[in-house]
């Protein structure tokens, strides 16, 4: 029986091995969306216990990384929801490049503020495809969704951020 | 042609605001840095969902009772 038969007949042994095969690219993912350390590491740990109560669901042909990956997207737009559009995101400590120093730091915290409270699902699609700049396809298949949907919601997104900084006085250049 | 300068507006439009977010948001390290298999064992001891040992008491006590008085099952499956 291979390793994927052995999860969905709940063998803990297999599922460890599963863990510790996809953990990272879950991790990866997550933090890709909700831009926090600590909190992508809950998450992580969120989406592997509700891949593991899910097993029986899943079919061993299946793609059991990019399954994992849309139970997490799930999982983030939840917390997207949830959380507080208020705070800013947290920088990272180290090797993080400079911002441009011509945007001004208030400028970047009113665009922050502006991404942070889109509609979640807008913010997902906007975060993958303008901010980490991943291919559409690959987004799409994240989010359940067409190529075409994840093309609709980014122009939603730029169509209402531009519209809000454009009443807050700023301009993207 | 209108299409081919809706076009090139919109991507340009896309570009401006790709490179503004880029900016504005910080880049975040995606590199796990520990691993979370005994945090997801945590989860999977703490949730696991078992049968109360009450539970077990009252299925004990009513399988006993349907031994000793069979005719009693007619009378729950009427009450059902």
């Amino acid at each position: 029986m291979d390793l994927l038969q052995r999860f969905t007949h709940g063998e803990i042994d297999a599922f460890e091995t599963l863990v510790r095969q996809f953990q990272g690219d879950i991790y990866a993912w997550i933090v890709r969306i909700v831009r926090d350390r600590g909190t992508a590491e809950d998450l992580t740990v969120e989406t592997l216990w509700r891949v593991y109560r899910a097993r029986h669901r899943f079919c061993p042909d299946g793609n059991f990384g990019a399954w994992a990956r849309r139970i997490a997207t799930n999982l983030a737009i939840d917390h997207l929801r949830r959380s507080r559009p208020e705070q800013s995101f947290p920088t990272e400590p180290a090797g993080a490049p400079q911002p441009d120093p011509l945007v001004q730091r208030e400028t970047r915290e009113r665009i922050q503020l502006a991404f942070r409270r889109l509609p979640a699902k807008l913010q997902v699609a906007a975060t993958l495809a303008l901010v980490e700049e991943l291919p559409y396809d690959e987004i799409a298949s994240a989010l359940g969704t067409s190529v075409g949907a994840v093309k609709l919601r980014v122009f939603r997104a730029v169509r209402i951020l531009r519209k809000r900084l454009s009443q807050a006085g700023i301009t993207p250049e | 042609m209108k299409e081919h300068e809706d076009k090139y507006m919109t991507e340009h439009n896309d570009r401006e605001m790709r490179d503004a977010l880029k900016q504005s948001i910080p880049p975040v390290n995606t590199e796990l840095r520990r691993d979370l298999w005994p945090d997801v064992l945590r989860e999977l001891d703490a949730r696991q969902v078992g049968v109360p040992w009450y539970d077990w008491v009252l299925v004990g006590l009513s399988a006993m009772m349907f031994l000793a008085f069979p005719r009693l099952v007619l009378v729950f499956a009427y009450h059902l």
